[in-house]
């Protein structure tokens, strides 16, 4: 009996150690349907933070720029540099779109970083990023695969499917075959990541609770942004490669 | 999308310490499971377990669970990782809605003003440039005001040292005509004094020829 209780004792240790609560969703019911309401709490903080941001620093622009209003037009500065180098000389109406994306990405990541979302208890499941659930990523991979296809087809009209024989018609599947993989890829590999790195640092601090967990959380903040950017990189490309004309 | 990528319902991670089961439907199998020697004990045996043990008893359940065919696992906790529904189009509007908005409030409004700022500075450098002709003129009017400046001094200084050299001339003439009569005057009167000396001097020899005789030729 002894060496049974010691066995439960040290399997309860294991499940506390284990108790990160992956894949499990605090639901509301709209109209029917289910929704994942920590992602969408989540996400309308997200938005707040960065609305409310901007209204309050660009509210009244400066010709000399004060300190806020000097950071957000580097910021703006930098999108648009990102979207000049990967879109080419029109990018100008893809700024919002590529800006919109960097920024919610990037600001939800570090809110998951950096927001004690734990404090705020849910009946079941707990607040993270809003990064951190399927549903976002793949709605905004798709937004960007909606965005490249308007981008071509409003650009060259029906021509552009004319890509897909590009440069052989034998290459067909495979042409077709990447627009699946496409928004896949940007997917899963923001979910993963922005998953993975919220895991670690739950798994290192129950682990070790002090200064051990403090460099992957800084890798953490790092391989957030860096998702963030690759993410908003890529859909600039996908939109810049199919506005190019084939050669 | 969803059906496409992964099925829904299907369990792929199952970690929760909340996933206790304390319905009595799991417990029912577990001497089907791997626990078939405990369930030999004899009910007063049971009865003088401790609460801690029955808790760890249903612990023991759920270990054993989670090991269970997954249609077991289902039945108590669906973590679903890809777990797709309503939230998807909503985010998709609320990203809508903030791209839109954040392009009215900051993208459009700062780009235009950081271009404009742009413009008008480009404009001001611009300006300065055609200012720097202006500046090449006036230093040139600048330069011709010198040159006439220094020419009407040069001039001028001519004109002085003329001046200066005809008066010095003048007064060398005059203190030269001054010498040159002085210089004849004394002449003359040295003249007159040589001729007195010599006069004075011819009545002096004969009286010492008449001496010098008297003491070389011995008085006879």
């Amino acid at each position: 009996m002894n060496v049974l209780s010691y066995s439960i004792n040290t399997l309860k240790g294991l499940y506390e150690i284990s108790g990160v609560e992956v894949g499990q969703h605090f639901y509301w019911k709209i109209g029917g349907f289910q929704v994942h309401a920590q992602v969408l709490i989540t996400s309308w903080v997200v938005i707040v933070i960065l609305l409310g941001s901007a209204i309050v620093t660009v509210r009244n622009p400066q010709t000399i720029p004060t300190d806020g209003q000097n950071f957000f037009e580097y910021i703006l500065e930098f999108i648009r540099d990102v979207s000049k180098t990967q879109i080419g000389e029109e990018y100008g109406p893809w700024v919002p779109f590529i800006g919109t994306l960097f920024l919610f990405i990037f600001v939800s990541n570090w809110s998951g970083a950096l927001l004690p979302w734990k404090i705020i208890e849910l009946p079941h499941g707990e607040l993270a990023a809003p990064t951190n659930d399927i549903n976002t990523t793949v709605a905004l991979a798709l937004l960007t695969s909606i965005a490249y296809f308007y981008a071509g087809l409003s650009k060259k009209g029906l021509g552009y499917f004319g890509k897909y024989i590009q440069p052989t018609p034998i290459l067909l599947p495979i042409n077709i075959l990447e627009d699946f993989t496409k928004p896949l890829s940007l997917s899963f590999r923001l979910f993963g990541n922005i998953l993975a790195d919220e895991l670690v640092v739950v798994v290192l601090v129950s682990l070790v609770p002090s200064v051990v967990p403090i460099p992957v959380m800084f890798l953490g903040l790092f391989t957030s942004g860096i998702q963030a950017l690759i993410f908003a990189t890529l859909a600039a490309a996908y939109i810049g490669e199919s506005m190019e004309g084939h050669h | 999308m969803a059906n496409m990528i992964m099925g829904t319902s299907k369990p792929l991670i199952t970690l929760s310490s909340s996933s206790l089961p304390t319905n009595s439907k799991p417990k029912l199998q577990i001497p089907r499971l791997s626990f078939p020697k405990l369930l030999k004990i004899t009910k007063p045996q049971l009865l003088s377990l401790s609460t801690s043990t029955l808790k760890s008893l249903s612990l023991i359940a759920s270990t054993s669970l989670t090991f269970a065919p997954p249609s077991l696992a289902e039945e108590i906790e669906k973590a679903a990782l890809f777990d797709f529904n309503l939230t998807l189009p909503i985010i998709m509007v609320e990203f809508l809605v903030l791209m839109v908005a954040l392009d009215k409030i900051w993208f459009s409004p700062l780009g235009n003003f950081m271009d404009e700022r742009d413009a008008a500075i480009k404009e001001k450098l611009s300006s300065v440039k055609d200012t720097s002709e202006e500046v090449k003129q006036l230093e040139e009017q600048a330069a011709a005001v010198m040159r006439a400046a220094r020419a009407e001094i040069s001039a001028a200084l001519n004109k002085m040292k003329k001046e200066t050299q005809g008066e010095v001339e003048q007064k060398l003439a005059e203190g030269r005509k001054k010498i040159e009569v002085e210089l004849q005057e004394a002449l003359a009167k040295l003249d007159i004094q040589k001729e007195e000396t010599i006069k004075a001097l011819d009545s002096q020899i004969a009286a010492l020829s008449d001496e010098i005789v008297k003491k070389v030729l011995p008085v006879q």
